[in-house]
């Protein structure tokens, strides 16, 4: 493809004049560990570059096929886990196998006979306080030396009292999981008495005790790096993970060089959803390992690594009561709740989650037990807070007899939410559905239920990337960044913005990624990179597009104001003016060709998104199990970069929300201190037919720049699936995932 | 893995002379028969089985075949699940079969499983599965499920262990009346399939089948008559894409009209072997498949269930499956 076929030119001239420097302040999201923080930073007021109006983009948002498609699907693509370098030794994790234990005994001698054993580092030598933590790691010439290495260490320990749930660490004589106790002190916000006088005084009450277990993030391609250094005065780190800058650095100081001397890829990633920014313990023992070794070392997690110690979601329980008057307001509000993040705090967003409330107290602790810390994932402690705070809802709106959706309504001042929701009502089929106010029966064998739930998320950007846009003489174009694309489709839209700059087909313009050869970009988390990486192209492709411009003028006897870039090539917007083909106007170019940097630029990105969904589901009263049948999602995104790759990252959510509703959790024996489940067998993800029918809904209403959407619709879609099954046949379950066995206890027929 | 030597014989005899060379002077088994290799290979990877030697059947001609006899259908050992499935002679004459066989895993794995390997798998209870947990089936001194998390474990014949078979097959061959065939040094031996698995409380805890080690299964035998013309099958998956039965139904019946004359129900994932109920046969003799009887059938299909603390959910789970196998043979 060379040019779009019908491609008409702008209306008026480009902007090809000076920029113009004063300061504005604007609101933003900055990211620390994957969790959203509001700021208001001061940012350069330009009069720059602009996305232009909807209707006259030609590349951005449009439905393109992702530039990495084809070296995926046929995997060409090379992961972290994929790479190989020479003289590279294989390496292996040993993990503590309990609990809580205080080692013996950590002898390697046998490892000395096994073929192809290279050397060891030890993590841990004296105490551990948590199951799966690393206590040593194993390299060897191949990756079968290493697991042979690993099984030919003596480790002998004393196991120590440990906990592994909520009830057991709460208890007065429990086994202390760290210096600072079992539970974080308490935070609390509101005024109690006031809160549950409000209750009281409500014509409509409701409460319950909800719990969501820890889930894992369950990424395709688990933690680990390949850490290429052979002695010298570089290295090359190659890692799985969502900062490519940050991981960088933590081998440098592993490896005593300076960062600038190690070069950090991360050309393609299998997934993180929050459990990849650091360079990890199993990335500090490669560096250890290859130091010792002077040779590259590959260590990637097992499975069984990844699911012990590779990152969780932080479990809640939520004990709340709420009330309600006869219009549906949501007058007094309580919560007690626990988060159980392991020997880390968890995650759990405020209470209730969106909803307004006159008088809402809530009392939040973190309940420690001997298990790998939490770490931010999708949205962290969104999904926590959205399942209890949309059950108990819909709970009270029963209890008052009201229409679930204007309940919602009457409780939500933007109204932004009150067209998603009309929206995603009219899509599920509400309005023709039978149980608008009270829950249907099991009466029948197969019950039909709808729910809803919504959510929201800050999606700004900020100041961090640096990009490089280049035009040859031969006429290719590269759009440069050292950002990582964590599957949210970061490499398309660099060379997409380009591509609609120079009015280009996509195709036009290589995107480089995934190193910090290029220029800087921040961690991929709290959904900030869109925000903060596409301003920065813009800039770039504008900063070049003007520079190109004043090469061209001369040569088609108009002013730089009057090039136009538009249908694969350059004129003047005089009427029958010059026209050039791309290539021919590159040809124009000095023998460098032409380089532009851009930076961030707040005027092109937004903050702050909206989104509700619906689900309908099948509830099998014979057998409980539970059948999605739709899904809708209506999402405000700002200015769609790729329409195809936002519905995939919404579309994404909504199957990891069907699967932490229905199907995933943690299970652990609490006697024996294990866990039970780590394995994709037992764990288990929703595969092809979990997948019930989903829609997509772009609010096109938002005028605003881009902004991060991915989180938010991992949100929802718990909630609405939960809240489904109690529409459909009466079955309240408050405790996720929603398996058959509890549906069928919630029906009454398990005695 | 352990390292291993793997052994390509080329005739049965060769497997044989294999494996009894692999047997130490207590009878101890040092090799392992690899099939399909859908169950081995993780039992290899997870270290629950450490062969010194693997003797691999692949390479022996003829065990993958499937004829029809007469009335008789023979599936060699190596016959893959997918095979079954889509065989149309199975399909038409011992639908529940080929049903059972759909529902077995993914397309992948019944690519490759054979019904062999698929009648010897080893349990599937986390415990077992998880090298960690020194479980009776491994030789240790309790079976960890039994006051532990036992979602997923027996109702019925539970003790000393408390598995639940795994095969979905072997539910669909008890119910059909199938055969056994299996070699040893000795000959060759045919086993109804009842007597083929046996119960935690009755053989050995750490096996789930007589086979001995110097012994093959090479085939499988099920009778093509009316009971296996009007078979259904219905698996209970909690992930329906990929999982194991929480619990299965086989259900056969010869009838004269509406009357029943002849029935075998087997209940699957409910017990350390194919759990066949014998009263409910009883009870079905003679009755039309109206609701009233299939709600008799029921209860008394689960008259005597013992539920762990967390598995009661398999009683009434168990009578809905049976509830829709009755009633689509109506």
């Amino acid at each position: 493809m060379t040019a779009f076929p019908g491609m008409t030119y702008p209306s008026g001239p480009q902007d090809n004049a000076p920029k113009q420097s004063k300061t504005k302040k604007v609101k933003t999201t900055k990211v620390v560990n994957g969790i959203e923080q509001e700021v208001e930073i001061e940012v350069e007021d330009v009069a720059g570059p602009e996305w232009g109006p909807r209707a006259a983009l030609k590349v951005l948002d449009k439905e393109l096929i992702r530039v990495d498609a084809p070296v995926k699907v046929s995997g060409r693509a090379v992961y972290t886990h994929d790479v190989r370098v020479p003289g590279m030794a294989w390496a292996r994790l040993l993990l503590a196998p309990q609990p809580a234990t205080k080692i013996t005994k950590l002898d390697f001698s046998a490892c000395a006979k096994v073929p192809g054993y290279l050397g060891h580092v030890v993590i841990e030598a004296e105490e551990t306080r948590w199951l799966g933590q690393p206590v040593a790691a194993v390299a060897g010439a191949t990756s079968e030396a290493a697991e042979d290495a690993l099984r030919a260490i003596v480790l002998e320990y004393e196991a120590l009292p440990f906990v592994l749930d909520r009830d057991s660490a709460l208890k007065p004589d429990a086994p202390k999981v760290s210096r600072r106790g079992n539970q974080s002190k308490p935070q609390t916000r509101g005024d109690e008495a006031k809160a549950k006088a409000a209750i009281e005084a409500a014509p409509h009450k409701a409460s319950g005790t909800y719990s969501v277990p820890v889930v894992h993030h369950a990424c395709l391609e688990t933690h680990g790096a390949v850490v290429d250094w052979r002695g010298g005065e570089e290295a090359t780190v190659y890692c799985s993970s969502q900062h490519t800058f940050g991981f960088a650095g933590d081998a440098a100081k592993t490896l005593d060089l300076k960062s600038s001397a190690v070069t950090g890829i991360v050309e393609h990633m299998g997934g993180g959803f929050g459990s990849k920014f650091g360079f990890g313990q199993e990335g500090d023992a490669a560096a250890k390992l290859s130091k010792l070794l002077q040779r590259p070392v590959h260590l990637m997690l097992t499975r069984k690594d990844e699911f012990l110690m590779g990152g969780n979601r932080s479990g809640s329980h939520l004990e709340l009561a709420g009330g309600m008057d006869a219009n549906g307001a949501l007058v007094g509000f309580t919560a007690r709740a626990h988060k159980q993040g392991g020997i880390g705090d968890g995650s759990l967003s405020g209470l209730p989650y969106i909803y307004k409330c006159a008088e809402a107290w809530t009392e939040v602790s973190g309940v420690r037990t001997n298990m790998d810390s939490s770490r931010a994932m999708r949205a962290p402690g969104h999904p926590q807070a959205s399942f209890a705070t949309e059950s108990l809802l819909d709970e009270l709106a029963y209890a008052a007899g009201l229409d679930l959706v204007a309940v919602r309504k009457a409780n939500l001042e933007d109204k932004v939410w009150h067209r998603q929701l009309d929206r995603v009502a009219k899509e599920i089929g509400w309005f023709e559905h039978p149980h608008r106010t009270q829950p249907g029966t099991a009466k029948a064998e197969l019950c039909t239920g709808i729910g809803f739930a919504i959510s929201r998320w800050g999606g700004g950007g900020g100041p961090a990337c640096e990009v490089e846009v280049a035009i040859e003489r031969d006429g290719s174009v590269t759009s440069s960044v050292g950002s990582q694309d964590l599957g949210t489709g970061v490499r398309t839209y660099v060379a997409a913005i380009p591509a609609e700059e120079f009015g280009l087909p996509l195709s036009a313009v290589v995107a480089r990624i995934g190193s910090t050869r290029l220029g800087n970009a921040n961690g991929s988390g709290g959904s900030v990179t869109t925000a903060s990486l596409a301003p920065a192209v813009k800039d770039a492709a504008y900063n070049a597009r003007r520079a190109f411009a004043e090469v061209l003028a001369p040569l088609l006897g108009c002013t730089a104001a009057e090039v136009l870039f538009a249908d694969g090539g350059v004129q003047t917007s005089a009427p029958g003016g010059k026209r050039l083909t791309w290539k021919q106007a590159c040809a124009a170019l000095p023998e460098a060709g032409l380089r532009a940097k851009g930076v961030w630029a707040a005027h092109l990105q937004g903050n702050g998104i909206h989104g509700a969904q619906a689900a309908k589901v099948e509830v099998d009263t014979l057998t409980g199990r539970v059948r999605v049948l739709h899904m809708v999602c209506m999402q405000d995104v700002g200015l769609c970069l790729n329409r195809a790759a936002t519905r995939s990252q919404i579309n994404g959510g909504m199957v990891q929300a069907l699967g932490y509703a229905l199907l995933e959790e943690r299970v652990v024996d609490t006697a024996l201190g294990l866990q039970l489940n780590p394995c994709l067998e037992d764990y288990k993800l929703p595969h092809s037919l979990e997948i019930p029918k989903m829609t997509v809904i772009l609010d096109d209403e938002d005028t605003r720049g881009v902004i991060g959407v991915s989180e938010a619709p991992i949100v929802p879609g718990g909630a609405a699936i939960a809240n489904a099954i109690h529409n459909a046949c009466g079955a309240r379950i408050r405790s996720l995932p929603c398996t058959p066995d509890k549906v069928l206890i919630a029906l009454g027929k398990v005695s | 893995m352990k390292s291993f030597t793997l052994i390509n014989p080329t005739t049965l005899d060769g497997a044989l002379e294999a494996l009894v060379q692999a047997m130490d002077r207590r009878g101890r088994s040092k090799a392992a028969l690899l099939a399909g290799g859908q169950d081995l290979l993780t039992e290899l990877k997870e270290h629950l089985a450490e062969p010194e030697k693997v003797v691999n059947l692949k390479g022996v001609p003829g065990l993958a075949t499937i004829q029809v006899d007469g009335a008789l259908l023979r599936i060699g050992a190596l016959a893959s699940i997918e095979a079954i499935e889509s065989h149309p002679i199975i399909r038409e004459r011992a639908p529940a079969l080929a049903e059972a066989a759909a529902t077995i895993a993914s397309p992948q794995i019944r690519s490759v499983g054979t019904i062999g390997g698929n009648l010897c798998q080893r349990p599937r209870c986390w415990y077992y599965r998880l090298e960690e947990a020194k479980c009776i089936k491994k030789g240790g001194a309790e079976c960890f499920s039994y006051s532990g998390r036992n979602k997923y474990n027996a109702i019925f014949g539970g003790g000393p262990s408390y598995i639940v078979h795994p095969s979905d097959l072997a539910t669909v061959l008890t119910t059909l009346d199938a055969q056994v065939v299996i070699l040893s040094p000795k000959g060759t031996q045919t086993l109804p399939i009842e007597r083929f698995f046996t119960l935690p409380s009755e053989g050995s805890v750490l096996k789930e089948t007589v086979l001995k080690p110097d012994e093959i299964v090479v085939e499988v035998q099920v009778p093509l008559d009316a009971l296996s013309q009007y078979s259904a099958w219905s698996k209970f998956k909690e992930r329906a894409s990929y999982d194991w039965a929480l619990s299965s139904v086989c259900v056969a019946v010869v009838k004269d009209g509406s009357t029943v004359k002849r029935a075998r129900v087997t209940l699957g994932g409910v017990a350390p072997i194919p759990w066949r109920v014998p009263a409910v046969e009883a009870l079905l003799v003679g009755k039309s498949l109206d609701e009233a009887t299939i709600a008799a059938a029921c209860e008394e299909a689960l008259r005597g269930a013992e539920p762990l603390s967390e598995n009661g959910y398999k009683i009434p789970l168990t009578k809905g499956l049976l509830t829709r196998v009755l009633r689509s043979l109506a």
